[in-house]
């Protein structure tokens, strides 16, 4: 169709008709990696929900030390009969905040490190499924 | 007690301390080694040597103090101190990291595009340092004055002088192998002692302390003032870790942002271990050591009790592990810190001064830590000293007010400009950094005196707010390549992606 051959002899009879389909824009593969350098609309996609669900797992984590943690005072305050326990000849107040905090804020990290890792790990499956990076 | 043994274990500690300090000489050549040492050290050695860091003078013997005098509601102090480093982690940990800067000014001028906020940042990263220097100078001369009979500016300059020459001779690279090296002797120190101590105590036939009914209880009294003071060494404790410029730098030494994260989770594990100590320091000292809080030396407990409670030499010899252990924690914060300084302030001169070009980096850093190390050593023997714990809280809540809402808001908000973080960085820090001069030069009582005494509670949030507000009022000012910046901050180095600014 590109090159239109002027039809020399009409009266020969048979045309060719042919379908250029050697000239058609290939499909080109992008890869998100190319999307989010480009800032697309699907890089963008993609960045938004890596850092949102990044700031979900941090917000949690804070979250969930603000009620335990933060609160601790208030609960001492506010329910006297805690400061009475003991465990171990080690009044209770004592045995929480000298060790027990430091133990759970200890797994609160943990566990968020082991979530994120594995929330990274499937964002590098998405944007480079084959990975075949040495 | 005689002071031999004290001499030769001070002795002992600085020697060992420049001894490392010249093999990191050895293997530290070029800039990259003396800044951030090449950014190639592992989570295990990096984790000992931020916790070797971190557990400063306050924590050796300020905590032990502390509880000696208050008693339960102290326990916060090191609550504070360790759930910093989850904050730390879960906030700014691997993005900090994956930003590829060297200090906070770095961060602040690659995230904002503005040498401005690069500039008014490296003045509160100096003020921040000189904040936490002072005490550790203060106690280095109190301790050797306890130990040793020696008169109080012994143990200051000699701090001082080997921190500067530690950091003159081998930057980062050594200093890394030097705190690594005091994390578990300062753990070592405070734990063998401890156990003889315990032993004895045991012995004796295990007498009560001498404490009330408040002393036990936290919060025993419960006055409003009380538990606002609870609730702002909390604030300044968990959000100021992440903003002291000698934590800040430590990240840059990760290989990546996932060996950042572990280093994080590994120094919670070391300075939680490490905190269960003092306490029992404290309250022991309630045992035998009650008269330390009537003349004003509670900060001294950790030293005292062994002499007290083991007679002879073996007392001695405890006693100078102790004073190793606290010598060896006023020289790794102070290296740290000092480093952390010279880090920012000899990129500045070499880069930015009159001389611009015709310093070389190593020289400008070298210059720059002789010059941050004596501001807060003159400033040692001026100020009177207070309890080292509370001293450094001031510095916890100057970089909560300032530097955690740069990093929170600059990592996780696209709106952040370069107007809205000048205007929080000096709003925050005018408010947190007023607080102890009012308080040491005015000396207010009640509430005013509490409000400005322990200012994190409202600093915070006014260095918040104003990042916040003047942000959004000068919207059309957010940096073009906001979009660049966070795709470096937040993906992981697996993914192949443009990370040129």
């Amino acid at each position: 169709m590109t090159e239109p051959t002027p039809p020399a002899e009409p009266s020969t009879g048979r045309v060719r008709i042919t379908s250029p389909l050697s000239t058609a824009s290939t499909h080109v593969r992008r890869t998100v990696g190319q999307e989010i350098d480009e800032a697309t609309g699907v890089g963008e996609v993609y960045m938004q929900s890596l850092i949102r669900s990044q700031l979900r797992a941090a917000a949690t984590v804070a979250i969930t030390l603000l009620l335990t943690v933060v609160s601790l005072p208030l609960v001492f305050l506010w329910v006297p009969g805690l400061n009475d326990g003991r465990v171990l000849g080690i009044p209770l107040p004592w045995l929480v905040l000298g060790g027990g905090v430091h133990a759970g804020v200890i797994v609160l990290g943990w566990l968020y490190v082991r979530h994120v890792e594995r929330a990274e790990r499937l964002f590098t499956h998405l944007v480079e499924p084959s990975d075949g990076r040495p | 007690m005689s002071p031999t043994w004290g001499i030769v274990a001070v002795s002992l500690v600085s020697i060992a301390t420049l001894a490392i300090g010249a093999f990191g000489l050895r293997i530290s050549r070029t800039t990259s080694d003396f800044y951030v040492a090449s950014r190639s050290v592992s989570p295990v050695l990096n984790g000992s040597a931020i916790s070797g860091e971190y557990l400063s003078a306050a924590s050796y013997l300020g905590i032990a103090g502390l509880v000696l005098t208050h008693g339960a509601d102290m326990l916060w102090y090191p609550i504070g101190w360790t759930a910093g480093y989850l904050l730390l982690l879960v906030f700014v940990a691997a993005p900090l990291r994956r930003s590829g800067a060297y200090t906070i000014p770095d961060f602040a001028q690659v995230r904002l595009q503005s040498v401005a906020v690069r500039r008014v940042s490296t003045a509160l990263v100096v003020a921040v340092g000189w904040l936490y220097l002072l005490p550790q100078f203060q106690g280095a001369g109190l301790t050797l004055q306890a130990v040793l009979d020696a008169p109080r500016w012994v143990g200051t300059v000699l701090v001082a002088a080997i921190v500067t020459l530690n950091v003159v001779l081998g930057g980062m690279r050594s200093i890394t192998f030097v705190q690594a090296f005091q994390y578990w002797l300062k753990l070592t120190a405070l734990l063998v002692p401890l156990m003889f101590l315990l032993l004895a105590w045991s012995r004796d036939g295990r007498p009560a302390a001498q404490a009330s009914a408040d002393w036990w209880t936290p919060l025993g009294v419960a006055t409003p003032e009380a538990i606002y003071g609870t609730y702002a060494v909390i604030v300044a404790t968990f959000l100021g870790t992440m903003g002291l410029p000698h934590v800040v730098v430590r990240f840059y030494t990760n290989p990546d942002g996932r060996a950042a994260r572990r280093t994080t989770l590994i120094v919670m594990v070391l300075i939680s271990a490490f905190y269960l100590l003092p306490t029992f320091y404290g309250v022991l000292g309630r045992v035998y050591a009650f008269d330390l809080i009537a003349s004003g030396r509670a900060d001294t407990v950790a030293l005292e009790l062994p002499s007290r409670l083991i007679a002879g030499s073996g007392g001695e010899l405890l006693t100078a592990l102790v004073t190793a252990g606290a010598f060896a924690a006023f020289l790794s914060t102070s290296s740290g810190v000092t480093m952390a300084l010279a880090g920012v302030v000899g990129q500045g001169l070499s880069d930015h001064g009159p001389w611009r070009g015709r310093l070389s980096s190593i020289a400008a850093l070298r210059i720059a830590a002789a010059a941050c190390v004596a501001v807060p050593l003159s400033l040692a023997f001026v100020a009177e000293p207070i309890p080292v714990a509370s001293s450094v809280v001031f510095a916890f809540a100057l970089a909560a007010s300032t530097f955690c809402p740069l990093l929170v808001l600059g990592i996780w908000w696209r709106g952040l400009t370069s107007a809205g973080a000048i205007a929080g960085l000096i709003g925050g820090g005018v408010c947190a950094g007023a607080a102890p001069f009012v308080t040491l030069a005015l000396d207010v009582d009640g509430w005013w005196g509490t409000l400005m005494s322990q200012p994190a509670v409202w600093s915070v949030p006014i260095g918040f707010g104003l990042m916040i507000a003047v942000s959004l009022a000068t919207r059309s000012r957010i940096p073009a390549t906001v979009g660049r910046t966070m795709v470096r901050l937040h993906t992981p180095e697996r993914v192949q992606v443009d990370r040129r600014f």
